[in-house]
């Protein structure tokens, strides 16, 4: 096991600084400063500012780590289990903690423009600070205990956040079904974490990530206790079957899904992946169904991608395929190249909702076609961008995308079968497509309404100051994401190594040496993809149907997403409320109840029939007294 | 000498015995108080008896007391047999045994 | 010289005659329908008690007797029974369940008695030696040993005079309430 070495004064002030500074904001903002709406906006935006020049200065001053930095206090001890809190800086966290803070920090001054005239201002930002809290200690977590506290309060502040108008009813129950759905993976984490606890003593991810011969643990507690915690990853990071819950919550403002559904909560389950890498791998049979897990999401949610009309659900369907694109890569044993596309999807997938979020703002419809038809191209930075992540998306060069994408196609290249590599082409073919089916559709509207002025628009250009200052303030975190995104595909080469310096020695992944015709051969089905949008979407004459939709019954399949929630209504009304909770209710009426009001009326008519004793017959009684006399004369005598 | 003592109570205890059966057996509350009274005189005469049996006067003390309580309760009883006459109009006791499912005075 | 056998002397004879007397005249009285004659007879059977108290020895007794028993207990009877006019049919006599009750119970104590009186052997069999207890002896002993008791008791002739006061005023006041209500 890797000892871990103490921080030195400096890093344990940037660390600390970083992770509560958000909590001291929340905490202001709730409890104090609620009616001030400004202020609440400065205080978390100068938190979460302060977190990310922290977490800069974290990742720059140890660049070249080659030991893990842990500090931790002892908060409870109990037999031989104890349970501390602290933090762990090796290179995983450090990037977290960056892409974390950035992208909290980009998206809070998005929103200054997008909730400006949004009556819950000031409790918007009070969660915005409450999900950078957890959200960063939770990527510095020393033990899985406190991983898991902050994965429950992450959870919590997604819900807080997707009902955030709670007056819509759609709204309080798309929050409601996130966080119950999550709550399924949870139970199953948390069985991991029990198994892993009483088979360790301990939750240390540094112990548990050893190496099976110190840890002294059978192998199918290993399989048993990885599947477990895995059910966590596919609660949070929306995997087949526990994916429904994050295209319903997109029911939240988008500058939260930007934040939360594409880059940072969902990805927490990813992170955890690579956390646990070493622990992981060292199943077989567990990362096997990993990969199997992680190629049905991402091939399942590619469909139901195709068939979407709403903007937010494109994006949304994509998150949860690139989320099952990266647990693949994972399984795969690409290390590396998992946490890579981890990075990059982060950048180009905030950036893809945010200007989805400025056409939402200024046309106030979710519906592409409308959007489209409204006049959409018309606004410049945001389609511009738009179509840079797009482009990130499909994996076309230059963008940081492709870099990504053919890390993880090369390590599906090192598998045997090759199945996988097959479905992630495939996966890569639909990406393309449904990506710039988007785009054309904004960009090539259909003739007839082009016309039209739009109706709603408070076009950004002619508007008044408040608008334009609006409109600045969300196109300047585009245009940042927008040149990260077009940047970022060249650092590679100095991410991977950073990530690889102290995982190397536990790490025991095969070099990716790929064959010379993957990079092309994805691309070409890349380019593919973007024709058959062009041709079906784009062209002059074309009739914006894709080939998906003229088949009604694949239509309707991939549309219904693929019957997963009926199969949960189903499922919940047959035998949770049918059978279980049915069972409970009578159980709590009739046995408890019953038996309460049993007792009751049983002390009544007890009593009725002891009241007869006080109006029996007088003379019967008289009669009781001297019967009663008479033996006690002869037992007196006799005896 | 007059008789032996167990004649004495033998006297009493049959006495007893035809008090009892008439506070038993009549269904009518002043017939139960007159059996108690016959049973309270037939007691009287087992303490005589017993006084001069052993010839000491506490037997008669007794009987002074038995007296003064029997016109204690005698007083007593008949005012409530006037109450439960007033209330459910006859003497008879079963009458009274389901009073409280009947309406208060 | 006495016989072993019982003789008769002459207060043996009144004994038995008395003791005749006593039970069939409360024989009669418990079987009585109308309840004065019951009164009446039960009167009989209290005079012939008394005059046993005489017999045995205690005058002061007889006379009590007589002058409480009689005179103040069966006349109240008296009074009450003729106050009260009880309808004829709800005298009716027990149920025959009650009846075969009543007549075990009766055989009970019966056999109860004979045995009891019979199994006490030979100390049982003393015979009473006449003795009389005149009333100044009686009264200074009463008085002297047994004060308390007689304070008791008088306290518990004042109780029941306050209660039948008690009872006979809200009787009273009932009735005539029902007597203003009928009018």
């Amino acid at each position: 096991m890797t000892i871990p070495v103490p921080p030195d004064t400096l890093t344990l002030t940037a660390a600390l600084l970083a992770v509560l500074l958000p909590l001291l904001s929340f905490g202001m903002i709730m409890l104090v400063f609620r009616h001030r709406r400004r202020l609440c906006a400065r205080i978390s935006i100068g938190a979460v500012s302060v977190s990310l020049l922290c977490a800069l200065f974290l990742l720059i001053d140890h660049w070249h780590l080659n030991t893990p930095i842990r500090h931790t206090a002892t908060w409870m001890v109990s037999g031989r289990i104890t349970v501390s809190v602290g933090f762990l800086l090796d290179p995983i966290s450090l990037l977290m903690l960056t892409i974390v803070a950035a992208i909290s920090f980009l998206v809070q001054v998005y929103s200054l423009g997008y909730m400006a005239h949004d009556p819950g201002f000031s409790r918007y930002y009070g969660f915005m600070s409450l999900f950078a809290w957890a959200m960063l200690c939770l990527v510095i977590s020393p033990n899985l205990l406190q991983l898991y506290i902050f994965w429950e309060l992450v959870g919590l502040s997604s819900y807080l956040l997707i009902g955030f108008w709670y007056q819509k009813f759609s709204a309080s129950t798309a929050g409601k079904k996130a966080f119950v759905m999550t709550r399924l993976g949870d139970v199953a984490f948390f069985l991991g974490l029990l198994l892993v606890l009483f088979n360790l003593g301990n939750l240390d991810i540094l112990e548990m990530n050893a190496g099976r011969m110190p840890l002294n643990i059978p192998p199918a507690t290993i399989t048993l206790a990885a599947v477990l915690i895995f059910g966590g990853i596919i609660g949070k990071s929306a995997q087949f079957p526990l994916l429904t819950w994050l295209p319903d919550a997109m029911e939240g403002p988008t500058p939260v899904s930007a934040l939360l559904h594409s880059a940072t909560m969902v990805a927490a389950g990813v992170f955890l992946f690579g956390r646990l890498f070493p622990f992981f791998s060292q199943s077989s049979g567990a990362m096997t169904f990993f990969l199997f897990t992680g190629t049905t999401s991402m091939l399942l949610a590619a469909t139901m991608a195709m068939v979407s009309r709403d903007i937010k659900q494109v994006w949304a369907y994509s998150t949860i395929s690139q989320l099952g694109f990266m647990i693949m890569g994972l399984s795969a044993g690409g290390y590396a190249a998992g946490i890579f596309h981890l990075t990059t999807h982060a950048g180009f997938k905030a950036l893809l909702f945010l200007c989805s979020g400025v056409f939402i703002h200024i046309f106030e419809t979710n519906d592409m076609f409308a959007i489209g038809r409204a006049g959409g191209r018309r606004l410049k930075v945001p389609m511009a961008c738009m179509a840079i992540a797009a482009a990130a998306l499909a994996g076309l060069p230059p963008f940081s995308g492709f870099f990504s994408k053919e890390a993880i196609m090369g390590q599906l290249a090192q598998m045997a079968n090759p199945l996988w590599l097959a479905a992630g082409l495939l996966g890569a073919f639909l990406t393309a497509y449904y990506a710039f089916r988007l785009i054309f559709v904004i960009l090539f509207p259909r003739r007839d309404d082009t016309d039209r002025p739009p109706q709603n628009a408070h076009a950004a250009h002619a508007g008044n100051d408040g608008h334009r200052r609006a409109y600045r303030q969300m196109a300047v975190p585009l245009i940042v994401l927008a040149t990260v995104t077009l940047v970022l595909g060249w650092g590679q080469a100095g991410l991977e190594a950073f990530l690889m310096r102290t995982a190397a020695s536990v790490v025991h992944t095969a070099e990716a040496h790929p064959a010379a015709w993957l990079p092309y051969t994805a691309l070409g089905l890349a380019l593919a993809g973007i024709l058959l949008a062009w041709v079906e979407f784009g062209r002059r004459r074309a009739a914006q149907i894709g080939f998906v939709e003229r088949m009604p019954r694949v239509h309707r399949l991939f549309a219904e997403r693929w019957y997963l929630d009926h199969f949960y209504r189903r499922f919940l009304e047959r035998i949770i409320y049918g059978g279980i909770s049915a069972l409970c209710t009578r159980n709590d009426r009739r046995v408890i109840d019953g038996g309460l009001d049993a007792l009751g009326r049983s002390t009544v008519a007890a009593s009725r029939r002891l009241s007869l004793l006080h109006d029996a017959a007088l003379q019967a009684r008289m009669m009781l007294i001297f019967v009663v006399m008479a033996l006690l004369s002869l037992y007196f005598l006799f005896a | 000498m007059i008789v032996p003592y167990s004649h004495v109570l033998l006297l009493s205890a049959l006495l007893f015995v035809v008090g009892m059966l008439c506070a038993v057996g009549r269904r009518n509350l002043i017939m139960i108080l007159l059996g108690l009274e016959v049973m309270l005189n037939a007691g009287a005469i087992a303490f005589v008896g017993a006084a001069l049996r052993w010839q000491q006067i506490e037997g008669q003390t007794v009987v002074i007391f038995v007296l003064a309580i029997a016109a204690a309760e005698v007083s007593i009883g008949l005012a409530l047999i006037v109450w439960a006459y007033r209330r459910t109009e006859s003497l008879d006791p079963e009458r009274l045994q389901d009073l409280d499912t009947a309406e208060p005075l | 010289m006495f016989r072993r056998q019982t003789t008769m002397t002459i207060y043996a004879l009144l004994f038995y005659l008395l003791a005749a007397v006593i039970l069939v005249s409360t024989a009669i009285a418990v079987t009585r329908r109308n309840l004065v004659h019951a009164a009446i007879f039960l009167v009989a059977s209290f005079f012939a008690s008394a005059l046993l108290f005489y017999l045995l020895g205690a005058p002061l007794l007889a006379m009590l007797e007589i002058i409480v028993y009689v005179g103040a207990i069966m006349v109240l009877f008296l009074f009450v029974i003729m106050m009260l006019k009880e309808k004829p049919a709800s005298n009716r006599p027990a149920a025959r369940g009650r009846k075969l009750w009543t007549a075990t119970l009766g055989l009970i104590y019966l056999l109860a008695v004979i045995l009891l009186v019979f199994a006490t052997g030979p100390r049982g069999q003393t015979p009473l030696t006449p003795a009389v207890a005149s009333p100044a002896a009686f009264g200074r002993y009463l008085f002297q040993g047994h004060w308390l008791g007689i304070e008791i008791a008088s306290l518990l002739l004042l109780i029941a005079l306050i209660g039948v006061l008690h009872l006979g005023h809200t009787a009273a006041r009932r009735t005539a309430a029902g007597i203003e209500e009928e009018k």
